[in-house]
């Protein structure tokens, strides 16, 4: 394997292809790796297994990288993060001969004056936190974003170590579809850096010869040579499990190796939604720090942190190195270390430790009654089980006091948990346990094809002594309990001398717990020492809730792929062909103007051409977007009546009428035209972007009633056009045989005919104001139709015209577009549209509601207004009487049939007359409006009906 | 919130697949008076515990169904769809 090279703060450095960032760090020599978040302490390698905030880097871009689990790639950018100007010389470790400025709480205590805040607050953001966010999204181009993926499956197993695959294989085996997961790059948990003998275990494995008994390592081979010929399982590692949320669903982030780099495909991460009927959580556990003077010195190690150096990555990180340790032999650290050929300069019970020495190294160690030079603190720690999932499932955490842990001890239904997490330190404990957990879920499920029942052994007590969590002897004041924020032992003991006594509030004031290690540090030696100074047991203190993600996730991961959805009506392409200008409605891309060969034309000049089109000669809109129902079934117009408040189903066939739905309080939900098609028959058009609430409506309504009706949702399946102007009949006439004369085809009525030779139904109405038709056909035939369309009007200069000419077309007819004029509190009676509704119609919804509001007064009412000068309000302007707001415009435009400026308001109900005069607040200027009852613009309709 | 929700027509799907339509409710008949129609339009009971609500399965058989869920825990205990009771 030939070395790579990465950069670490612009120097090359020349590390091996399995290495982490991390372990290629050290062996070159590094040992600072991070400064501390409130006093840049210096920082080195602690857990090494991502759990502990000391080695966040800056990689490619990305900040706050856990550099221990961060494989190497050719060419990677590494840089530093929180120090000034270099992790050995950091000038803002000055910061912690302020340290008496800044107590635990100090945002509370010191500079609270508002001035002196206002001053200080900004240095003190600058000078703590951990990484910066680059400008450009994630630093870096050189992957494709990231993916979200969905499984189900019948068992998940979370956790690859010896518990986990047990699990896992014997599920499989059990006959369930099987996943497991794994964070590390390969199943094999604690086996894959732990160098132990066991000496029973061959049996016990089935593995062949093996009878003087297996190798950590060995033993890990061989389970993962397992899992390789086992085809049920399917394993994901990289993967990190966030949380395990509600319906058994885990949320899984999954990094991609091949990303990143120049041979990168594929998205950077991947986030895995997984569901499964059965959980087996074997996510084992992890070594908590003792608590003394002087702890996050860089070269106090974990001890597990240690015998990943060694044994995993073959580096000697010590020539004389001091091992902490209940075990008299020093547990299996001491090995490791003898092998790689250091000395042990002692092995020291927790008990008498009381300081690291050192300033930016340890130096040595002092205990109760020497002092041992060395150059590596091993602190072989409490085991903490990592049980936050089951906490999230809502399973119940007790403490137990031989262990010295939080383990689990009532699990949900569907929740299993073997190994570590459990208690258990023994291995073939935790073979059993997972082999019993596997089978158990596995037969839960009641799959065929179960196989032989298997023995299962009770976990055997561990026999070796649990360690400390603090060194009795350490004075508080320099001993961390938490890395992340700085917390250290005094300061959780002046806050609980402060009142802060309870561990929730008590980790809320200090933020212990609160950084990116999340407590996988600090947890519990808060929680003994909240336990310790209010004399409390620690099962009495209790711990705080355990929340996904139960790791750092990266927001990225969470998005997943951008996906925004587009609809585009079937004649999009010729709306680019003439050159328009897009607007969104909703999903919709629709026109807004036209724009088309006329570069240096203003919007104003091209949207009154296409105006001055519709109203002298004749234009054609895209109305493809418009929602349209087909309503079908004898009982179509029952349902009708009931939702509209007017009556429909009286309409005869071959006409149309326009109508409203209200809800319950009376309130304007949508409006549209209906047309009879047929006896059993209804065509309904809604507005752009309404359609799925109304076809819910529809169908709620109908739903348990028993009518013979059905609603479907034509909105995609056809295109529509409206025709409009006094040429439109002239234009109509070349392409269809259908008779359009006003006397056989009457304004507000409807037929199917053939137009162009395309089968459609028109609908004479005139939302613009003028002679026209709508036409509805097959989605199909867009572009075709629109062609032929064009092709028929250009002897009369047709021209398309996109919604910004339509919305002026139709305010000069002072017609409502809802959701524009109105909103979530305008009623019908106010919108002044009580001609939809006759008292004597039967039940409908909201006639309670309209009732109601006819006897009582109105108090604010939707009304026509002109300016009487040259302003043009805004949409959303003020109406002002005696210079006070008292309303706002709805819609406003200058309208070339008035010369002025029209549009609609609310209005005190008080001035809602014809002929009252009030003002309008246009862009700091109060301009003059004259309230008008009726149209801008042929308000008797001569146009409309012609 | 990432339960499952079994649609009558489609089966198991998850709660994201739908839209939730509220509380059951009796309609006032025509007539009643004033305050029944205010406590109809705008009171819930918001039961912590067992309630019957409606849910309407958008990205499914887009079809009305009654489910009886336990709202503190989201254990659905049953999905109908309603007979002719309306």
């Amino acid at each position: 394997m030939t070395d790579l090279t990465l950069h670490f703060n612009g120097e090359p450095v020349r590390v091996r292809p399995d290495d982490t960032v991390a372990s290629g760090l050290y062996r070159s020599g590094l040992r600072i790796f991070s400064r501390s978040f409130k006093y840049h302490r210096p920082r080195g390698l602690f857990c090494l297994e991502g759990r502990c905030p000391n080695c966040l880097v800056n990689v490619d871009g990305v900040p706050n990288v856990r550099a221990c689990t961060t494989p190497v790639r050719q060419g990677m950018q590494v840089r530093h993060q929180n120090a000034f100007p270099s992790l050995d010389h950091d000038l803002l470790s000055a910061a912690k001969a302020f340290g008496w400025l800044m107590p635990v709480g100090f945002y509370y205590k010191t500079f609270t004056h508002p001035i002196v805040w206002k001053r200080v607050e900004p240095l003190i953001r600058k000078v703590a936190g951990l990484g910066v966010i680059s400008e450009s999204p994630d630093g870096c181009d050189s992957h494709d974003g990231y993916e979200h993926d969905y499984l189900h499956t019948d068992v998940a197993v979370v956790g690859a170590g010896p518990a986990g695959i047990a699990a896992a294989l014997e599920a499989a085996r059990t006959g369930a579809r099987t996943v497991l997961i794994e964070q590390s790059p390969q199943p094999g948990g604690h086996l894959n850096y732990q160098r132990r003998n066991h000496p029973r275990i061959g049996e016990r494995l089935g593995a062949k010869g093996a009878s003087k008994g297996l190798t950590s390592g060995q033993v890990a081979e061989h389970l993962r040579a397992q899992l390789a010929a086992s085809p049920k399982v399917e394993v994901f590692v990289h993967a990190c499990c966030l949380g395990l949320y509600e319906g058994n669903l885990l949320g899984v982030v999954q990094q991609n190796r091949a990303a990143g780099g120049p041979e990168s495909h594929g998205p950077a991460e991947r986030l895995l939604h997984i569901r499964a009927r059965r959980i087996v959580v074997a996510t084992g556990a992890h070594e908590a720090p003792l608590v003394f003077e002087n702890n996050d010195l860089p070269g106090v190690m974990l001890s597990s942190a240690v015998q990943r150096l060694l044994n995993v990555h073959g580096i000697k990180s010590a020539d004389a190195a001091v091992i902490v340790s209940p075990e008299p032999d020093g547990g299996p650290v001491a090995e490791a270390l003898r092998a790689s050929g250091a000395r042990i300069a002692a092995i020291v019970p927790p008990q008498d430790v009381i300081a690291a020495l050192g300033r930016k190294h340890v130096t040595g160690l002092r205990t109760v009654d020497r002092r041992i030079p060395c150059d590596l603190i091993a602190v072989c720690g409490l085991q903490v089980p990592e049980a936050g999932l089951i906490a999230q499932a809502g399973g119940r955490l007790a403490w137990d006091e031989q262990v010295s842990a939080f383990l689990p001890v009532e699990l949900p239904a569907a929740i299993f948990a073997a190994g570590r997490v459990t208690g258990t330190d023994d291995l073939e404990a935790a073979l059993s346990q997972g082999e019993a957990a596997g089978r158990t879920a596995a037969r839960s499920l009641d799959l065929s094809g179960a196989s032989g029942d298997g023995e299962t052994r009770a976990p055997k007590p561990s026999t070796t002594p649990p360690s400390l969590l603090r060194a009795p002897s350490a004075a508080a004041g320099r001993s961390f309990v938490c890395l992340c924020e700085d917390v250290t032992d005094k300061d959780l003991c002046e806050a609980i001398t402060e009142g802060f006594d309870h561990i929730e509030t008590l980790k809320r004031y200090t933020t212990v717990t609160m950084g990116p290690c999340q407590g996988k540090m600090c947890h519990l030696a808060s929680i003994a020492a909240c336990a310790r100074e209010t004399h409390r047991t620690i099962a009495e203190t209790g711990r705080t809730t355990s929340r996904p993600p139960a790791s750092p996730v990266s927001l990225g991961a969470l998005a997943g792929a951008r996906h925004h959805p587009v609809k585009l009506t079937p004649m999009h392409s010729k709306h680019q062909e003439l050159g328009c200008v897009w607007m969104d409605m909703g999903e919709w891309k629709r026109p807004l103007y036209y724009t088309g060969g006329r570069a240096a034309a203003s919007k104003r000049e091209l949207v009154e051409a296409e105006y001055k089109a519709v109203r002298e000669r004749v234009g054609i809109i895209d109305l493809s977007t418009l929602g349209k129902l087909d309503v079908k079934g004898k009982d179509g117009g029952k349902l009708l009546d009931k939702v509209y408040t007017n009556r429909l189903s009286d309409l005869r066939v071959g006409r149309v009428r326009y109508g409203v739905i209200c809800d319950e309080a009376g309130i304007i939900l949508d409006d549209g035209t209906v047309s009879r098609g047929s006896e059993d028959r209804f065509f309904i058009t809604t507005t752009t972007g309404n359609i799925e609430f109304v076809h819910q409506w529809l169908e709620w309504w109908t739903v348990g009633t028993g009518w013979c009706v059905h609603v479907t949702n034509v909105t995609g399946g056809l295109a529509a056009v409206n025709v409009a102007g006094p040429k439109a009949r002239d234009l109509m006439r070349k392409l269809t045989d259908c008779d359009l004369s006003t006397k056989s085809f009457p304004y507000m009525g409807c037929a199917e005919a053939d137009v162009a030779g395309v089968p459609c139904f028109l609908i004479r109405i005139g939302f613009v104001g003028e002679t026209g038709w709508e036409i509805h056909f097959p989605a199909d035939y867009g572009e075709y139709v629109w062609d032929r369309l064009f092709e028929a009007g250009r002897e009369f200069d047709v021209r398309p015209f996109g919604v910004e000419a339509q919305r002026l077309l139709r305010l000069e007819k002072k017609h409502v577009i809802v959701g524009v004029d109105t909103d979530a509190t305008s009623g019908l009676l106010a919108a002044d549209m009580a001609w939809l509704t006759k008292a004597d119609k039967e039940d409908f919804i909201g006639k309670a509601a309209l009732e109601r509001s006819r006897s009582r007064e109105i108090r604010e009412k939707l009304v026509g207004f002109v300016m009487q000068d040259d302003l043009v309000p805004d949409d959303g302007a003020a109406m002002v009487i005696e210079g006070r707001p008292v309303g706002r415009v709805t819609s406003s435009r200058f309208s070339p049939a008035k010369g002025k400026a029209v549009g609609m308001a609310w209005v005190p109900a008080g001035v809602a007359a014809d002929g009252r005069e009030i003002q309008v607040h246009v862009r700091g200027i109060f301009g003059r409006a004259r309230i008008v009852r009726d149209a801008f613009y042929d308000p008797e309709g001569k146009r409309l009906k012609s | 919130m990432s339960f499952l929700l079994r649609c009558p027509g489609c089966g198991a799907r998850s709660v994201y697949e739908f839209r939730f339509g509220g509380e059951v409710k009796t309609r006032p008949a025509a007539g009643a008076p004033d305050a029944e129609w205010l406590r109809y339009s705008y009171g819930q009971k918001n039961e912590a515990g067992v309630q019957k609500e409606w849910w309407y399965h958008r990205m499914g058989c887009r079809q009305w169904f009654f489910a009886v869920r336990n709202t503190v825990t989201n254990e659905v205990l049953k999905t109908c769809f309603p007979e002719d009771t309306r």
